[in-house]
């Protein structure tokens, strides 16, 4: 189906070609070796007919008996130039005159004892007619075995296509990050659709194990972390209060986050996540959650909005909105007074807007990417934040975009649950 | 008299400071480094509070939570240093009663204990002397109420919970749990109003804590007392 550049209509005009080729040889050859075989009988029948009519002119009386016999023609004029060329050069000739439109003849002529010709000729019409009726024949059952083929075989070509569209589907799907997708073609031996189809899944096969094992190294390295970075967390908070102590435990916070977002980012790539869904007051949890990250901003709620979603990832998604907001926007904001983050919270909507320098191109245009915090000017961070904002959200079906503001360029991230 | 804590935790540097941090919360800390150990100090003495890792040699955390509820109702709070389901789920069914995800803040370890043994004060135990009523279906008698819901009751009071007579054994959480059912007879209660009455959670408690515990709670009690209301809660039947 589709376009008519599928395989099923290239295969159906290749049949189609060689058909019509096939046709166009034997009939060729059939027209050529009946118009030969036909020449040559008309050919022998004008010889018999002029041996026959000299003999009857000289005995006079011995064919008089009621035979037909052919007319005789001598004047040379009579004759067509070439066949009295011919007679005169080889003492015999025989020729086709095909110079009126209507019944064609065969002409034979021999040259006589004194040297004068006499020729006669034949009517070949019925020959001619029946020489047209084979060709037109040719053509009719051609053109109508043609007409069953080229849609049997755009029919039987549906087949094949259908295997490699689902090869094709499966590819799709793998790229589009279903890695267990797989075609299914099997193990058995068969043609190049199924050698494709194997060599797609053991594709999938190995891209899924590499993936898993990234993804379980990166899991182990984070809870291989975990035990230690436990002992400095608490071992830090026995430190006696100092400066010292304040950089230790700063670094410690630091380093924890990074492990726990870590752990995040691969348990929501294992897609090991399932959302917790409940009807939550969604002003009240988005401002206990922006209180709880302990970053100033100011939170508008419109009305009593209430949402069906899971308020520990929505706490995440808000904790990692805000911590960006306030890197991004209020360190690196233009001057004091701009420098507010404010979480906008509607019917089933949260939007967080700061008024720095807004998100870089690259990640407006490609999304968030892990460790990756685009220009130099966006500070400091691991780029994990965002990251895991946007998988936390398609664990709770909603929808995260990252735009920049209209009038002063400041970031805006919009969350909108679903339902 | 301070508070007394068995923890049992494998890891040194872990065991060691958290064991000193308790302490100056405050709390009387015992520590064991591995399962069976834990196991043998728990018969030794009482503690008030359990806190158990997860990921133990020998007899782990899981199997050290199931053999201690063999015999007591102590609170126990599990450390699992994955935080995934396999691990929640298997000490809550085990029958932990709250647990934390490693590395955790002593500040927040701390409210997790306080929270639990508020639990576990408010049930007086055997302190109370009181011997129970000899008839459940009875009227209340020396000012305790008791709450009769089918062949299960339950003294408000003396805080001692019995189904056809027999007494029933609860965890200081499960108990918890049943009181503010029994407070709101055939009333759905949300996941999340449990997890902020029981466990003092905010929204960023756990429900599978409460699924657990209440499983937990109907093996005790009967399956048909309490009643799944799909999407909302549970409510307890009268």
């Amino acid at each position: 189906m589709g376009s008519w550049r599928s395989l099923r209509w290239k295969i159906a005009l290749l049949v189609a070609v060689a058909c019509c080729s096939i046709a166009f040889t034997v009939g060729v050859l059939v027209h050529g070796s009946t118009y030969d075989r036909s020449m040559n009988d008309g050919a022998a029948k004008a010889y018999t007919a002029l041996d026959g009519a000299l003999a009857t002119e000289r005995g006079s009386a011995d064919g008089a008996d009621g035979v037909d016999v052919a007319h005789v023609v001598y004047n040379p004029e009579e004759m067509p130039a070439e066949l009295v060329r011919k007679a005169r050069e080889d003492g015999q000739a025989d020729l086709y005159d095909e110079s009126r439109r209507y019944s064609p003849r065969m002409w034979a002529a021999q040259r006589l004892d004194d040297g004068a010709l006499a020729a006669v000729s034949l009517d070949m019409t019925p020959d001619q007619l029946s020489r047209r009726a084979l060709d037109r024949n040719m053509w009719k059952y051609s053109l109508a075995t043609l007409a069953v083929i080229v849609p049997l075989s755009a029919v039987a070509a549906e087949l094949p296509n259908r295997r490699l569209r689902r090869v094709a589907r499966t590819a799709r799907r793998i790229a589009s990050g279903d890695l267990a997708a797989r075609t299914g073609a099997g193990r058995r031996t068969g043609d190049e659709i199924t050698e494709i189809s194997a060599s797609v899944d053991t594709m999938a096969d190995s891209l899924q194990d590499r993936l898993l094992n990234e993804q379980r190294f990166t899991a182990d390295v984070a809870h291989e972390l975990r035990t230690p970075l436990m002992g400095l967390v608490t071992s830090a908070g026995l430190l006696p209060e100092g400066e010292a102590t304040e950089l230790v435990r700063d670094r410690v916070r630091v380093l924890r986050t990074l492990v726990e977002d870590l752990l995040e980012i691969s348990r929501l790539d294992a897609d090991a996540e399932q959302a917790d869904i409940r009807p939550v007051p969604l002003g009240e949890v988005v401002a206990e959650s922006v209180a709880r990250t302990g970053l100033v901003a100011r939170v508008t709620v419109a009305g009593k909005p209430v949402a069906a979603t899971d308020p520990r990832r929505l706490d995440r998604i808000v904790a990692n909105l805000m911590t960006n907001a306030h890197r991004h926007g209020v360190e690196q904001g233009h001057g004091h007074e701009r420098a507010t983050v404010e979480v906008t919270v509607g019917d089933g909507v949260v939007v967080v807007r700061d008024h720095g320098p807004g998100f870089p191109e690259s990640l407006l245009a490609d999304g968030p990417r892990r460790f990756r915090t685009g220009a130099a000017e966006r500070g400091r961070g691991h780029g994990l934040g965002l990251t895991i904002a946007l998988g936390q959200a398609q664990v709770i079906g909603a929808t995260l975009t990252f735009a920049n503001a209209a009038d002063d360029g400041g970031a805006v991230a919009t969350l909108r649950l679903p339902g | 008299m301070s508070v007394s804590v068995l923890l049992v935790e494998d890891d040194e540097v872990i065991r060691k400071s958290v064991a000193m941090a308790l302490e100056r919360y405050g709390y009387h800390v015992a520590v064991a480094g591995d399962g069976l150990t834990g196991l043998e100090l728990f018969r030794e003495r009482r503690h008030d509070l359990l806190l158990l890792d997860v990921m133990l040699p020998g007899l782990d955390g899981i199997g050290l939570c199931r053999r201690i509820r063999e015999s007591s109702t102590d609170p126990i709070l599990m450390m699992s240093a994955r935080g995934d389901a396999l691990d929640v789920v298997s000490g809550l069914e085990a029958g932990a009663d709250d647990y934390v995800v490693k590395p955790v803040d002593i500040s927040v370890l701390v409210a997790r204990m306080r929270s639990l043994l508020r639990r576990a004060t408010f049930a007086p135990g055997p302190a109370g002397g009181e011997a129970p009523p000899s008839e459940p279906d009875g009227p209340a008698a020396d000012g305790h109420r008791l709450l009769v819901f089918g062949d299960l009751s339950i003294d408000t009071g003396g805080l001692e919970v019995f189904r056809a007579g027999e007494p029933v054994a609860l965890a200081p959480t499960e108990l918890r749990l049943l009181l503010e059912f029994a407070a709101h007879p055939g009333i759905v209660l949300e996941r999340q109003t449990l997890l902020r009455n029981v466990w003092d959670y905010g929204w960023d408690g756990d429900s599978r804590v409460v699924d657990l515990c209440v499983q937990r709670l109907r093996r005790k009690i009967g399956t048909e007392r309490i009643e799944t209301v799909r999407g909302f809660g549970y409510k307890l039947r009268r």
